[in-house]
């Protein structure tokens, strides 16, 4: 009976830690529906930094939208299909790595989490998923008490090798080593590893150097960058469901910027970047898709623009042509 | 009403006619305000606005928009106005053969466009052989009622470049070439006015002494037509714009892009009066609290915002007075400020109301405040002409010529026709008249 007792007591302990490592309580003050939570689906909402660099300024204040509830909705659907997986499993074929992959968050004392287990990889829940625009981290032991863990191998990847990531329903990601370096222990550089980057990157980290016993671990971290290999299909898919393109015809006209619409479904509106000296350009206007493509500038003459399409899901185009020529 | 108008119309002929008739004529000074200049400026609006009726009702049936009913029933209106003014000129006979001849050709438009519905090329082939019928036709009436003076084939010619004009206008709009589209409507638009000038000039010629002997092709007629033709593009292409806009139809941008276009040719136009910093002026007052304002009028009917639409028309009205302003600071007060600001307010307020008829779905109304808009922008095309050559009198100045043949006779033996004349006269200038009274209601 007592052993009953003790089993609950610590069960439920543990349940609310892991509860809390993984953020399920920020979620769920967020979420109807939190089966998604443990699986992480909405971590990237509920994490300020960590957001994509397009979630920083809400598109409906950005742009009026009209009547676009529905479309709107529909290619934010589809752009969460579109974001990356929940990695459940690891693969590095040159160094022979065929492991499972547990979530982990920060730990009481700021330090990112580790798998329980030395034959487990941890994926940095809070942070990007594999797939995503930023940096992914996933951490593994170097070695055990007793022998080499999952990630003991780790210092002999090479430029140009690939990390293969997948989620529950097998999706799999490809990542190539970019390069590799190590940091001390106490100084590394978080933001570099963990911080936001335009590009989709998966680091790797694990221990490296000389076992400190003083203090209780290796004196320094081996950080392995990889970038996501865009899958070639996939891609163009992507391209041709939201038909990406910068808007033509610009032109100053007098006091106005002009250029015709990209008559393609999912355009929120325009956004104008003036410069002076034609090299620096700062965003002067938010145009939505149904007003006049014009921009007023009364001293349009001396300046030259460009013009950007943006998109319901908040994806920016190439700049077009600078206007005047 | 019709009656009263009439009546007026009555009334003022007879006092036109008395001091035309009575005094000497004062050819100092150039005047925009001549007998002849009244004719082309009438033939202007007529004309021009069967080209931008023509070519909206056309698109409207294609899109089996609404309002294509009420299009098509304006441009049977706008037909109906030649009527009275041949008349006038020719005779209730030739006016007769006229309405026949022109009202007709109307019918062939829904023609073309059912064809293009249906991708039926037969039925094409036929609208387009009747399109040349016409063309032939209403050739040989021009060159017969003007004696000539306007020749069939220049005459044939020119037809034919219109009804061109309005096939192509219409086929890139069916193709969705929309810049083709504008550029055609455009050209289309301004040959309008070559016509008027060659047909106004041409019966002038024909009855020199029922124009008092003026001349419809001066400098000072050119300046306002030019203006007539810019005020009334702009008018034609606002209320075009600001329903292409609201409907966000697929061919807005390239509507606003003939804005574009005009705004510069309206710029050129001063330049070549009041220089370049005049005309960078210009274009900054015209750009800005104006065709700016008018876009957001759409767009705060599409947002359905009280408080944008109530700031548009802030802009608006700010226009109106800075507008008014340059005018009146350009022309030395010979258009006083006041007065064109006036003018340009009740423009607005033209352009609104076509503009919220069509939004509340009265498309009736919509294509009245649209005519009434429209012949609105030839009485701004006359004051702004006069003020501009009475300012300028120099670089408008005819040629030198005497009033009159001389007199080598004494009309002993041509007695008898001189009462024809008289009423021939009559009747002319009851059509300046009837001008003259179009504009004088729309002004009220």
């Amino acid at each position: 009976m007592k052993w009953k007792i003790y089993f609950t007591v610590v069960g439920l302990v543990a349940l609310l830690l892991t509860a809390y490592s993984t953020d399920v309580f920020a979620n769920w003050t967020n979420s109807s529906e939190p089966e998604e939570d443990t699986r992480g689906e909405l971590s990237s909402q509920s994490d300020e930094n960590l957001t994509p660099p397009e979630e920083d300024v809400p598109l409906d204040e950005e742009f009026t939208i009209l009547n676009d509830q529905e479309t709107l909705e529909k290619f934010q659907t589809e752009k969460k299909k579109e974001e990356g997986i929940t990695p459940t499993h690891i693969k590095i074929p040159s160094i022979d790595v065929d492991a499972s992959i547990e979530q982990v968050g920060i730990l009481d004392n700021g330090q990112m989490g580790v798998p329980q287990e030395m034959e487990k990889v941890g994926w940095f829940e809070p942070g990007t998923k594999p797939g995503d625009t930023g940096n992914s981290v996933l951490a593994g032991h170097v070695d055990s008490k007793t022998g080499p863990a999952v990630f003991f191998k780790l210092d002999q990847l090479e430029e140009g090798d690939d990390i293969i990531v997948s989620d529950e329903e097998g999706t799999e990601l490809t990542y190539t080593v970019k390069r590799m370096e190590s940091y001390p222990y106490t100084d590394s550089p978080i933001n570099e590893i963990f911080g936001p980057t335009d590009q989709k990157n998966l680091n790797l980290i694990t221990c490296t150097g000389t076992f400190n016993r003083e203090a209780g671990t290796h004196d320094e971290r081996l950080v392995v960058y990889t970038e996501l290999v865009e899958p070639e299909q996939p891609e163009e898919e992507e391209e041709q469901e939201l038909d990406i393109q910068a808007p033509t015809n610009v032109e100053v006209s007098g006091t106005f910027i002009t250029w015709h619409a990209v008559r393609v479904e999912g355009v929120a509106g325009y956004r104008v970047y003036k410069s002076t000296d034609g090299e620096n350009y700062e965003k002067v206007a938010s145009i939505s898709s149904h007003e006049r493509k014009s921009f007023t500038d009364e001293e349009a003459a001396d300046h030259s623009y460009y013009v950007t399409t943006v998109y319901l899901d908040g994806t920016e185009s190439d700049p077009s042509k600078v206007a005047p020529e | 009403m019709k009656t009263a108008k009439r009546i007026l119309i009555t009334i003022m002929a007879i006092m036109l006619l008395t001091p035309s008739l009575a005094m000497a004529h004062d050819h100092s000074e150039p005047t925009t305000k001549t007998p002849a200049s009244d004719l082309r400026s009438t033939l202007d609006q007529l004309l021009s606005e069967h080209f931008a009726l023509a070519t909206t009702a056309m698109m409207k049936d294609y899109d089996d928009a609404e309002d294509a009913e009420q299009a098509y029933a304006a441009l049977d209106q706008n037909a109906m106005d030649m009527t009275p003014a041949v008349a006038s000129v020719y005779g209730d006979e030739a006016a007769a053969q006229f309405e026949e001849i022109f009202v007709n050709h109307n019918d062939y438009s829904p023609d073309f466009v059912e064809a293009a519905k249906s991708g039926d090329e037969a039925m094409r082939e036929e609208a387009e052989a009747e399109v040349d019928e016409f063309v032939e036709e209403f050739g040989e009436f021009l060159s017969t009622a003007t004696e000539g003076n306007l020749p069939a084939d220049a005459a044939k010619e020119v037809l034919a470049a219109h009804e061109e004009d309005v096939i192509s206008t219409f086929d890139h709009y069916v193709n969705e070439e929309y810049e083709e589209a504008y550029g055609a409507y455009r050209e289309g638009f301004h040959r309008m006015f070559d016509i008027s000038k060659a047909l106004s000039t041409a019966i002038t010629t024909q009855m020199p002494d029922q124009f008092e002997n003026t001349k419809a092709d001066t400098p000072a007629a050119d300046l306002r037509s030019t203006l007539n033709s810019l005020a009334s593009e702009h008018f034609a292409l606002a209320a075009l714009e600001m329903q292409k806009g609201y409907d966000q139809a697929s061919d807005y941008d390239f509507v606003t892009w003939a804005e574009n276009m005009h705004t510069e040719d309206f710029k050129a136009a001063i330049a070549s009066i009041y220089g370049d910093e005049g005309a960078a002026q210009f274009e900054k007052v015209w750009q800005q609290d104006h065709i700016n304002a008018q876009s957001d009028i759409i767009t705060a009917a599409l947002e359905e915002d009280e408080e944008a639409r109530m700031q548009a028309e802030e802009s608006l009205q700010m226009f109106a007075e800075e507008f008014g302003a340059f005018l009146g600071t350009s022309t030395e007060g010979n258009l006083p400020a006041e007065a064109a600001t006036e003018a340009v307010w009740q423009h607005e307020e033209q352009v609104l109301a076509t503009f919220d008829n069509y939004v509340a779905g009265d498309y009736e109304a919509a294509y009245e405040s649209y005519r009434e808009g429209y012949g609105f922008m030839f009485g701004i095309g006359e004051t702004l002409g006069e003020a501009i050559v009475t300012q300028m009198p120099d670089q408008f100045a005819g040629e030198e010529m005497p009033e009159e043949m001389p007199k080598t006779g004494f009309g002993g033996a041509t007695d008898a026709a001189s009462t024809t004349w008289m009423w021939v006269a009559f009747a002319v200038t009851a059509l300046a008249g009837a001008g003259f009274m179009i504009r004088k209601n729309a002004n009220q």
